[in-house]
């Protein structure tokens, strides 16, 4: 169960990272087929045959067509126009469009702003801790713009052992509204080390341990971000003496 | 002629003045009138609501497929697939996968020996990567039986990341890349062919080696 533990905690991430999706559904199945519509009032817009510039273009709709919205996928939603011709269009063109209500359409972009009305952020990181191969998943909740809460779960893969850890941190950033966003963290949890097979008459060791550490966020585009951060790592063993342990890590994260 | 058009228009009577200004004016009036519905529709226009459009950013599914590992012949392979789609280029995908590993050479011509148990030849791992989608595309296909031809959508991308592996007895940082072909049955079913090397320290064979470890896949993933 604890090898398996990195990987369970990998997918719950991911799932609870599907929170949107998933409320998302829930709105498809109970509202079901209201219609969005939109009136096209720029000369033209362009369909294509899939979700990305790089698919063809393969009709354009007038100015004054009736378009209704689909799905979305990124930054594309797809349409059918009134003889049932279906594309995708990107929302960027659809943010043209006007709505029954005569007025532009209210369809977001994640962008930079929507870190102050987002809550919940996730991503995945890799470096290195005590000069060792490290993979780590986090999800993280913003109580206030400033502080946030977060879980995160790692795996240091050595020669000579293997660790698990999975720990609780408080983040702080003073300036949200920075695209690169310098943070400081504190936090503490729980350290497993399995050492590896050969060598002999080590046993395994699980302690708690403490960590501090420093970090930025640098705001790429869209919903996304790399994450890059530095910590220092007390752990507090049964021996005579605490171990210490550096680490850093860099990686891309996902706001919700 | 002065007089006759005097008589003309000072002739008429204040009722048929006020005839003639009425059917003037009523005129425009009634031809509006005719062009309005019997019954005005009693709905309100209403905006487009964002959260009633379907999202399909989620990429579930899984695989099957072969794995060559080093010096432990090839494999079959099964696991699954989950991906998220940042942008219409960039996705972020996990996979796990597991395999039983063969027979090394030097087992099979020593005959009676076992370089690792049975157990260790369980061969596991999970890997997280960043993908990018280089090539979008079209293909063509002809139908089996109607003669017509149905164009399907595609994806070229390139994948690079890094997980574990556990195999012979340790679980090992494992870094991977490779590329995969995307086709996109309908909008929300796809059909993934996958190639991806899988790179890890092991020194099970005596020294330390970096074993490569080529996998083979196909990956049958619903969007969601």
């Amino acid at each position: 169960m604890t090898r398996s533990l990195p990987l369970f905690g990998l997918f719950a991430g991911l799932l609870l990272c599907s929170r949107l999706a998933f409320a998302d559904w829930w709105n498809f199945w109970s509202d079901q087929m209201v219609e969005q519509k939109v009136q096209v009032v720029e000369p033209f817009i362009e369909m294509r045959t899939g979700p990305a510039a790089g698919f063809p273009v393969v009709h354009v709709s007038e100015k004054g067509e009736w378009l209704t919205l689909l799905k979305r996928k990124t930054d594309w939603i797809k349409i059918m126009d009134a003889e049932d011709r279906e594309g995708w269009v990107a929302v960027e063109d659809l943010l043209l469009t006007h709505d029954a209500t005569g007025k532009q359409v209210a369809i977001t972009e994640p962008r930079f702003d929507d870190f102050r009305t987002r809550r919940w952020e996730a991503g995945l990181q890799m470096g290195e801790f005590d000069s060792t191969a490290v993979n780590s998943a986090y999800v993280a909740y913003w109580m206030t713009a400033n502080l946030s809460a977060e879980a995160s779960l790692s795996q240091v893969l050595g020669n000579s052992s293997e660790i698990q850890m999975a720990s609780l941190s408080l983040l702080h950033q003073p300036f949200p509204s920075w695209r690169y966003s310098p943070f400081f963290s504190i936090g503490g949890g729980q350290i497993d080390i399995k050492p590896k097979a050969t060598l002999i008459s080590v046993e395994n060791s699980s302690n708690s341990m403490a960590h501090a550490g420093i970090g930025m966020r640098c705001y790429v585009s869209d919903r996304f971000f790399v994450r890059l951060e530095v910590k220092e790592y007390k752990i507090f063993t049964n021996e005579e003496r605490n171990e210490e342990a550096t680490e850093w890590k860099l990686g891309l994260s996902v706001f919700f | 002629m002065e007089t006759w058009i005097k008589r003309v228009f000072l002739g008429l009577t204040v009722r048929q003045c006020v005839c003639v200004l009425l059917f003037a004016m009523h005129l425009p009036v009634s031809l509006a009138d005719d062009n309005k519905p019997l019954i005005a529709p009693d709905v309100k226009p209403q905006p487009v609501d964002e959260s009633l459009i379907d999202t399909e950013n989620f990429e579930l599914g899984v695989l099957a497929g072969y794995i060559s590992i080093e010096d432990f012949e090839s494999s079959f392979l099964y696991g699954a697939r989950a991906a998220y789609h940042l942008t219409e280029r960039f996705f972020l995908e996990a996979n796990i996968g597991f395999a039983e590993a063969g027979e090394t050479s030097f087992e099979k011509l020593a005959g009676n020996v076992q370089l690792i148990s049975d157990e260790d030849r369980d061969y596991r791992f999970y890997n997280v990567s960043f993908g990018y989608n280089i090539l979008p595309g079209e293909a063509f296909m002809q139908g089996l039986f109607s003669g017509d031809t149905f164009a399907f959508n595609t994806n070229f991308y390139l994948v690079a990341g890094a997980g574990a592996t556990d195999f012979a007895g340790d679980n090992r940082f494992t870094a991977n890349f490779g590329a995969g072909y995307q086709l996109l049955m309908t909008d929300w079913l796809s059909l993934h062919l996958i190639y991806r090397q899988h790179m890890y320290d092991i020194d099970v064979l005596g020294e330390t080696k970096t074993s490569q470890n080529t996998e083979f896949s196909t990956a049958l993933t619903v969007f969601f």
